[in-house]
């Protein structure tokens, strides 16, 4: 790279203390659409698509908490009950939108969902639409290789990812 | 290949050609050749650390393959300089100094090349809105934000270019090597590239998604403006233009030889073409004599053209009767201030 003159410099060099002040003010990462904020002590809202054991559905009342309203499931499984702790950490109540993953992964690109659980790997082709999280668990494969079950944020949303990264490290185990 | 020319590039040089180097240039290029090596060494540091680092963030991918970018100029230098002292051959008649040039055009269209794709690529995620996720890393035990750890990488790759840019600065212009000159530049300007990274990581953690992809354009538009700037330097330099410094500036050695020829006492004018070849010059010098013509007169000509410094040893002296215009263009213009 070549000097194009100290002006281009001295304009990076002021961006950098800018930002670095601005910093001082800010909790680092945080959240360009603040995700994180409108949780903490809100509504949390999980798509959740069918994966033993991960995810199952079970016969339940008909619930508010459970879209489409009146499908008379509920979840349940290894990752809905991580959700519900989560929950219970951010103290948040948890609103669960039953769908396939590309649908649902849609909805989390448009802001409708805050994350997206259900048998979902490190590898999944979804990492260009979504931010997948750490990984809670590791498990051997179909051909012997180690899979990472991780779970799906909205992209960007780093304060959000931070905390939920945070959660599942404190949570990993292997299966 | 034939024995002495494969023998050429396995040895350190010691001359460029039949061009044999004072001793300024001889340790010139000893140590420019040390610091292509440890600026390979270093590179492959950086290169290493930044793709461990890099995430999802576009401005650490415009910063590693920066980083792969500066290895062509040490490699291409390195290369040029074993094929550039090979001795001429008959095959080779001028020698092999234009592998400084042919060099010089590959590092240059390479940094175009993907200069142009880089700056697609960060545009387009701008435009797309692309909302970096950065989460968290277990470091040693610790969950620490991966935003930081870029920044500690980049803050790595900042430092050690520059210095090794600034020692390579006055060894280029010593040898008159535009290779190395590209890569001294490239190198003392890298920090900008780390800063630029630096500013986008820190951008992105403090919710502002659009800064990395902004300083991703900012790396890419450096490494393209590179890659424009060598580009027409080398096509310049390989079209025969003047004798131009390694800044591109027109060389004083074209006007040293001219005064020097003139200022014998049997030359009534005398005017020279210069071409670079690269590290050396050829000179075509056209002498006009003063009366009667010895041969002893054009041997001393010779002579006193190839005192004039050490790039001047290909040396032609054409005794004419009249300086041929057709041959030595822009005369006119320094004589009569217009062109004919």
């Amino acid at each position: 790279m070549v000097v194009q003159g100290r002006g281009g410099a001295q304009a990076l060099v002021g961006l950098a203390a800018a930002l670095v002040l601005a910093g001082c003010g800010a909790t680092i990462p945080s959240d360009p659409e603040g995700t994180l904020d409108r949780v903490t002590g809100g509504t949390l809202a999980v798509g959740v698509s069918l994966d033993e054991p991960w995810v199952v559905l079970e016969p339940g009342p008909t619930s508010d908490d459970v879209r489409p309203a009146g499908i008379g499931l509920q979840p349940a499984g290894i990752e809905v009950e991580l959700v519900e702790e989560l929950a219970t950490r951010l103290d948040a109540e948890v609103e669960w939108t039953v769908g396939g993953e590309g649908s649902l992964i849609a909805s989390l690109e448009e802001g409708d969902l805050d994350l997206v659980v259900g048998g979902l790997t490190s590898t999944s082709p979804w990492s260009q639409k979504a931010a997948l999280t750490a990984a809670f668990a590791t498990v051997r494969g179909p051909r012997g290789e180690d899979e990472l079950h991780v779970w799906a944020a909205p992209m960007g949303e780093n304060a959000f990812l931070v905390e939920v990264d945070r959660f599942l490290l404190e949570h990993r185990e292997r299966g | 290949m034939t024995r002495t020319a494969r023998r050429s590039l396995t040895r350190r040089p010691s001359s460029f050609g039949h061009t044999s180097l004072p001793d300024e240039q001889q340790e010139a290029l000893r140590r420019a050749e040390h610091l292509a090596w440890w600026t390979i060494g270093f590179l492959v540091t950086a290169v290493v650390a930044v793709y461990l680092a890099m995430g999802s963030s576009q401005a650490m991918k415009a910063a590693w393959a920066e980083d792969m970018l500066s290895f062509i100029p040490p490699v291409t230098f390195l290369v040029a300089v074993r094929i550039a002292g090979r001795r001429p051959s008959a095959k080779h008649p001028y020698g092999f100094h234009r592998s400084v040039g042919i060099g010089h055009l590959v590092a240059a269209t390479s940094l175009v090349i993907m200069g142009t794709f880089m700056v697609w690529d960060s545009a387009s995620g701008l435009l797309a809105a692309e909302h970096p996720p950065v989460g968290l890393v277990v470091l040693a035990g610790q969950p620490v934000w991966s935003g930081w750890l870029m920044i500690a990488v980049l803050a790595y790759t900042a430092v050690p270019p520059v210095l090794l840019g600034r020692a390579k600065l006055p060894l280029a212009v010593a040898l008159h090597d535009r290779v190395l000159h590209a890569d001294a530049d490239m190198n003392k300007a890298d920090w900008m590239t780390a800063a630029g990274g630096i500013v986008g990581v820190l951008g992105i953690g403090l919710g502002l998604w659009w800064a990395d992809a902004a300083a991703a354009l900012f790396i890419s538009g450096s490494i393209l403006h590179d890659g424009v700037r060598n580009l027409r330097i080398a096509v310049t330099a390989l079209m025969d233009a003047r004798g131009l410094t390694v800044d591109g500036e027109p060389h004083p050695l074209d006007e040293q030889v001219d005064e020097r020829l003139r200022a014998l006492p049997w030359v009534a004018d005398a005017q020279s073409r210069v071409r670079d070849e690269g590290h050396v010059f050829h000179v075509e010098c056209f002498v006009v004599p003063r009366g009667g013509l010895r041969l002893e007169h054009l041997e001393e000509a010779r002579r006193a053209a190839a005192d004039v410094d050490w790039k001047v040893q290909d040396v032609v002296v054409v005794p004419v009767a009249q300086l041929p215009v057709e041959l030595l263009p822009g005369r006119d213009e320094d004589e009569h201030g217009g062109v004919v």
